[in-house]
């Protein structure tokens, strides 16, 4: 049987495991992105430097910025 | 007899928007836009049918099939866009919306507007009657 210290230890390294993954993809997420979907079910990613990036973040924050203004 | 059709659909269409600003947590606000750059509903003041012109415009130009879900996320807040025919329902966030959630939302909003793509599909075959006169 294990003992009770190690069964403790073993739980607050998962939560401490799992608030550290939690965090790490918070990070990941928290970079601005643009994903697109097309007909046909492709996916695909569009960097922020690319031209077609820049005009969709151009939007984006232009319709963000307006978003302030509740009718 | 456009203007009455018109007019149904912007009925369709606030409605459906007013019940996706009530259902969807974190929605800020959000626009339907049919094809033309009609806005149909908005439930905050924007520059709506521009900025979903340039938004499509930005995808269409590439030589790959056409684009029908975007989802842009910036550190101001996430913008979600779907279309399906001549409709478009663009949707604005907080960061770190459920995309899948908020893109199944917008999929039947755009599912309970029929009487919106009747009417986008009578102005599609007029253009093309139209055209080919």
């Amino acid at each position: 049987m294990q003992k009770p210290h190690r069964f403790l230890l073993d739980r607050v390294a998962s939560y401490a495991e799992e608030g550290s993954a939690y965090l790490r993809r918070r990070r990941i997420r928290s970079q601005p992105f643009a994903r697109v979907w097309r007909e046909g079910g492709a996916v695909e990613a569009v960097g922020a430097e690319t031209e077609v990036g820049i005009r969709l973040f151009k939007v984006a924050n232009a319709l963000l910025g307006e978003a302030a203004r509740p009718k | 007899m456009r203007a009455v059709s018109l007019a149904v659909a912007e009925d369709d269409a606030k409605r459906a928007l007013a019940t996706l600003v009530e259902t969807c947590a974190g929605l800020r606000s959000g626009a339907i836009v049919a094809a033309g750059g009609e806005l149909l509903a908005e439930s905050a003041e924007g520059d709506w049918s521009a900025q979903v012109r340039r938004l499509w415009s930005a995808l269409d130009g590439e030589r790959k099939p056409p684009a029908t879900q975007v989802h842009v996320a910036t550190e101001a807040g996430e913008l979600f866009a779907v279309r399906s025919g001549a409709i478009t329902v663009v949707a604005l966030t907080d960061r770190f919306a459920l995309a899948s959630l908020m893109f199944c939302d917008l999929r039947s909003v755009l599912r309970d507007l029929p009487a919106v793509a009747d009417l986008a599909d009578g102005e599609a075959a007029l253009d093309a009657e139209r055209k080919a006169a």
